[in-house]
C-alpha cells in the first residue's frame, strides 16, 4: 500500500473542506478521485503534494506515518504530481525542465551535452521523441503534459497525480497518455487520476474514490461494479438540503433580460434566454463551460461579437460596466470576492456606497462619509453584515460577511437584474442558508436573478429555471421542478450525453 | 481623551510625530541654534518643495502606479517658468500658469500613453522622465536663468515671523488633497481603483479615466514643486529636480501609503516630510557630513515598509 489517507480533516477560515476523506492507493493501480467543485478534490490533493498539511487524520506511506511538510518534501519521499496549471518554465528546454533541480554541472558550468542526454533517457519513458533542447513554450499542450510526467518520473515518483490530464487536450492525445498511464502502472507506479469524465474514468481506472462535501462518499471502490449512474449519484448524492427549496410559482410576464443568439469573444455562440422580473435563472455548468465568462459579457466587461442583448425589449448592448450598471441597472456580485467583489483595505461603508458615489454626490462631485453611512447602515441591518463598525475594513471580516459585503453595493445601486455568480463557495453553511433566503426574498420583492452555480442542491433549491451549459453553448433549458433526484440526474445526463456525442463524432469524424 | 490616543495610536505616523518630537526637543538643548527663527525659516521653507514633490508621488501610489518623471517633469517646468520671466520677460502670474498647465500636459501625456498602450506605468515614466529632462537639457543647454521679477523673489524669500511665505502653498495643497481624497468622487475612484481596479471597474468605476486623472494632478503638483523650487532658489537651475525621486518615494511610504496601492497617508506624508526635513537640519546643526542624510534615507524606507509589511501581515492573520 504506497499512499493511504486516513480520516483526514482540513479547515480554512469559514469552511470546512474535508470533513474526515479516506483512500487506499496501491502499486500498480489507476485509482480515480472524483466529485464536484467544492467537494474537496483540490485540498486532498494539496495535502498529498504537501501544499497544506491536514488539521487531523494520517497519511501514511508504505505503512509509515509521513508528515508532509512541502512540496519539496513530497517529491523526496517519491510523490509527483502533474497539476492542472501547468508548471514548467516556458522560455527553458526541455532538458532543463526536467532536470532542473539535479542538473548535471561540469565545472561549475552546467553540461547542456549530458543534460539533453539525460533528458532524452527520461523523454522516452513517455514515448516522446522531440529534441531535449526544444523551448517548451513550442510544444503542444498535450506535449507539455508529457514531459510534466517525465519530470515527475525522473524523480522516481512511486505515485503519480494527474489532475485533469484530459481538460485541455484532444482524443487521439487522450489515447496516448492513456497508454502511457497504463505502462506505469504495469511497471509499479500507483497512480491517482483526477477527472470529471466519467467515460475516460470507467474505462481507465482500477478502482474509484469519491468526494462530497469533504467526506468521501466511495472509498476505492471497485470500478468494476461502477456504472455512470452509481458514480453520478455518489457524486451529488441524495438530497441533503439545508435549504427550504423556493416556492414553485410559474414566473409570468414580459422578459426583463432577453439574449438572443448572442456570440462573444470569449468563444460563447448563439447563446439565448430571457429572464423576467421576479425570477431566479440557473446557470449549471462544470468549471469551464463558459459561465463567468458569459456573466462578463452580459455586463460589458468582455466584448459580444454578434446578436442581441434586450432589456425591457429594447436591445441594449451595454458599452462598459458603468453603462450596464447606470443605464440597464444590471449588476454582477463576482464568484472571487476577494480580487473582484470588494477593496479589502477599504472600510465596510465605502464598499457598499462605491456604486453610487456619482449618484449621491453634490453637483460639486463632492460626498461625505455620512451619506455614505446612510445608504450601508440599513443595508448592513438587511443582510446582518456582522461587525463593530461600518468603519471596519472588508478585510477583517469572515468569507460570508464579506459576500454579504459584495452583493450590499448592487442593492444599493438598486438595481434591477443581479447577476449572481457562485454566491456561497467558501462560506459556511450558516452564512449560505441566510444567503438563500436573501436570494429569494430579492426574487421575490422583483428582482430578475441570474444566479451561476455548480453547487447542485443550492441550484435546485433557488432556481425557477436551469440552463445548462457546456463547452460555451447552452445545452439544455429546463423548468425546476425542485425534486432533487430528477432534476440532478436529468442536468448530470444533459452533460454527459453531449460530451459523449461530441466524442462519438470525432471517433467518426477521423 | 482616551478615544484620541486610541486615534493616534492606530495611524502609523504617531510614531513618527514622537519621533519628531522628541528629536525636536533633544536638538534645542544639544544644538541652541535650532531654536532660532532664522532657523526655523530656513527649515520650514526646505521641506515645502518636498511636500509637493512627496505628494506628487502619493497620488500615483493612490491609484496603484508609479510615477518616475516626477523630477524631471518638475526641473522641465522649473526652466520654463524661469525662461519665460528671464528669456522673454513675462511677468510672474502668466509664467506660473503656463508652467503649471504644461506640468498637466505632461501629467495627461504620461497617462494617457499608460492606458492607451497598456505599457506598465514604471516603463512610461521612466522613458517619459528622459524626454522631460532631454528637453530641459536642450533648452537650456544647462545654464540657468537668473533674472527672475523681484515680486517673485520676494515670494520665494518672504516671511511672516518664522514662517516662509512659500509654506502657504503646501498648506493650501495638503488641505485641497484631503478633501479631494476623503470627499470628493473623483479622489474616492482613485483610491478605489488603487485598492483593487478589477472590483473598481466591475462596480462601474473606468480604471483608465482614474489613472489618466492621478497622473494630470501628479504632473500639476510636481509643476507645483518646480515653481517653488526656482521661487526658494532664486534661479532657475536646470539641475532642479535631479534628486526628488528618493524622497518622493520615501515621504509617502515612511507616511504609511501601501505600495500596492489604495491607501495613503496625507498627514502622514507631510509628517515624513518634516522627519526628513528635521534630519537634515539636525546634521547642518551638528556639522555631520550631509551625505550621510541621503544614508539615513535609505535607512528610514527600509524600516517603514518593514513597519508597513509586518501591520499587513498582522491584519491579516487577525
Amino acid at each position: 500500500m504506497p499512499l493511504v489517507l486516513d480520516r483526514v480533516e482540513k479547515s480554512f477560515p469559514g469552511v470546512r473542506a474535508l470533513k474526515g476523506a479516506s483512500l487506499v492507493l496501491a502499486a500498480g493501480e489507476i485509482h480515480a478521485l472524483m466529485g464536484e467543485n467544492g467537494a474537496g478534490k483540490s485540498t486532498i490533493i494539496k495535502i498529498i503534494t504537501g501544499v497544506h498539511k491536514p488539521d487531523a487524520g494520517k497519511v501514511s506511506l508504505d505503512g509509515k506515518e509521513i508528515s508532509l511538510s512541502s512540496p519539496r518534501t513530497a517529491i523526496s519521499l517519491g510523490i509527483s504530481a502533474v497539476h492542472q496549471e501547468r508548471n514548467l518554465i516556458p522560455r527553458f528546454s526541455i532538458a532543463e525542465n526536467i532536470l532542473l533541480e539535479t542538473l548535471p554541472v561540469h565545472r561549475g558550468l552546467i553540461d547542456f551535452r549530458r543534460a539533453n542526454i539525460e533528458a532524452r533517457c527520461h523523454l522516452q519513458m513517455v514515448g516522446l521523441d522531440i529534441d531535449p533542447a526544444t523551448e517548451v513554450r513550442r510544444l503542444s499542450v498535450a506535449q507539455m503534459q508529457m514531459v510534466e510526467i517525465a519530470k515527475a518520473l525522473s524523480h522516481d515518483a512511486k505515485v503519480l497525480l494527474l489532475d485533469e490530464p484530459t481538460a485541455s487536450i484532444t482524443d487521439a492525445e487522450s489515447e496516448i497518455l492513456f497508454r502511457l498511464v497504463r505502462q506505469l502502472r504495469d511497471r509499479g507506479t500507483a497512480i491517482l487520476f483526477v477527472s470529471h469524465k466519467l467515460e475516460e474514468v470507467l474505462s481507465l481506472c482500477d478502482r474509484v474514490t469519491v468526494l462530497r462535501d469533504g467526506e468521501t462518499t466511495l472509498t476505492s471502490a471497485p470500478m468494476k461494479e461502477m456504472t455512470r449512474r452509481t458514480l453520478i449519484e455518489a457524486m451529488i448524492g441524495r438530497a441533503e438540503r439545508p435549504t427550504i427549496p423556493r416556492a414553485s410559482t410559474p414566473i409570468k410576464g414580459p422578459p426583463k433580460l432577453e439574449v438572443r443568439n448572442v456570440a462573444t469573444k470569449s468563444g460563447h455562440q448563439s447563446i439565448s434566454f430571457s429572464l423576467r422580473k421576479g425570477e431566479i435563472l440557473g446557470l449549471y455548468g462544470l468549471v469551464g463551460a463558459g459561465r463567468t465568462e458569459l456573466a462578463r459579457a452580459l455586463i460589458g466587461k468582455e466584448r459580444v461579437t454578434s446578436g442581441d442583448i434586450l432589456v425591457d425589449g429594447k436591445v441594449a448592448r451595454p458599452r462598459s460596466v458603468a453603462d450596464a450598471i447606470q443605464r440597464l441597472r444590471m449588476g454582477y456580485v463576482s464568484e472571487d470576492r476577494k480580487h473582484e467583489g470588494v477593496i479589502l483595505a477599504h472600510p465596510i461603508r465605502s464598499n457598499i456606497a462605491i456604486t453610487i458615489w456619482s449618484r449621491i454626490a453634490n453637483r460639486f462631485g463632492f460626498l461625505t462619509e455620512k451619506l455614505e453611512r446612510e445608504i450601508a447602515e440599513p443595508l448592513s441591518r438587511q443582510l446582518d453584515i456582522r461587525s463593530p463598525s461600518l468603519e471596519q475594513i472588508v478585510g477583517a471580516l469572515s468569507g460570508g460577511n464579506q459576500q454579504k459585503v459584495s452583493l450590499a453595493k448592487w442593492l444599493a445601486a438598486d438595481v434591477d437584474i443581479l447577476i449572481v455568480d457562485e454566491p456561497t463557495v467558501g462560506i459556511d453553511i450558516k452564512a449560505k442558508a441566510i444567503f438563500h433566503e436573501l436570494l429569494n426574498a430579492l426574487a421575490d420583492k422583483g428582482l430578475a436573478i441570474l444566479l451561476i452555480s455548480s453547487d447542485m442542491p443550492e441550484m435546485i433549491a433557488l432556481a425557477d429555471r436551469i440552463l445548462v451549459m457546456h463547452n460555451f453553448r447552452i445545452i439544455d433549458d429546463l423548468v425546476n421542478d425542485k425534486r432533487y433526484d430528477a432534476t440532478s440526474l436529468a442536468i448530470m445526463s444533459a452533460i454527459h450525453a453531449v460530451e459523449q456525442g461530441s466524442e462519438d463524432q470525432r471517433t467518426t469524424m477521423s | 481623551m482616551n478615544k484620541m490616543f486610541e486615534f493616534a495610536i492606530r495611524r502609523q505616523w504617531s510614531g513618527i510625530l514622537a519621533v519628531i518630537i522628541a528629536g525636536a526637543v533633544g536638538l534645542s538643548i544639544i544644538a541652541p541654534a535650532f531654536l532660532t527663527s532664522f532657523n526655523w525659516f530656513v527649515m520650514l521653507r526646505s521641506v515645502c518643495v518636498s511636500i509637493l514633490v512627496a505628494f506628487s508621488q502619493m497620488v500615483m501610489l493612490g491609484v496603484g502606479q508609479m510615477n518616475l518623471s516626477v523630477g524631471a517633469l518638475g526641473g522641465l517646468v522649473a526652466i520654463i517658468v524661469g525662461g519665460l520671466m528671464d528669456a522673454w520677460g513675462w511677468p510672474a502670474l502668466p509664467a506660473i500658469a503656463v508652467a503649471l498647465m504644461v506640468g498637466g500636459l505632461a501629467g495627461f501625456i504620461n497617462g494617457w500613453l499608460t492606458v492607451r498602450t497598456g505599457i506598465n506605468g514604471f516603463i512610461v515614466t521612466l522613458a517619459t522622465a528622459s524626454a522631460f529632462a532631454g528637453i530641459n537639457l536642450g533648452i537650456t543647454k544647462a545654464v540657468p536663468f537668473y533674472n527672475l521679477p523681484s515680486n517673485f523673489l520676494a515670494f520665494g524669500n518672504g516671511k511672516i515671523g518664522f514662517f516662509p511665505i512659500l509654506l502657504v502653498v503646501p498648506l493650501i495643497v495638503t488641505f485641497a488633497l484631503a478633501v479631494f481624497f476623503s470627499r470628493s468622487v473623483e479622489g474616492r475612484y482613485l483610491l478605489a481603483v488603487g485598492g483593487n481596479s478589477t472590483s473598481a471597474e466591475l462596480s462601474g468605476i473606468s480604471v483608465s479615466r482614474a489613472i489618466v486623472i492621478s497622473h494630470i494632478i501628479s504632473g500639476l503638483l510636481a509643476a507645483a514643486a518646480g515653481v517653488l523650487a526656482v521661487a526658494q532658489l532664486g534661479s532657475a537651475q536646470p539641475t532642479i529636480g535631479a534628486d526628488w525621486l528618493v524622497i518622493s518615494f520615501a515621504a509617502p511610504i515612511i507616511g504609511g501609503a501601501s505600495l500596492s496601492g489604495g491607501s495613503i497617508s496625507i498627514v502622514g506624508t507631510v509628517i515624513a516630510v518634516l522627519l526628513v526635513g528635521l534630519i537634515q537640519n539636525a546634521m547642518v546643526l551638528l556639522a555631520v557630513d550631509p551625505y550621510w542624510v541621503t544614508f539615513l534615507l535609505g535607512a528610514l524606507i527600509l524600516v517603514a515598509v518593514w513597519i508597513n509589511r509586518y501591520r499587513a501581515v498582522h491584519l491579516d492573520e487577525d
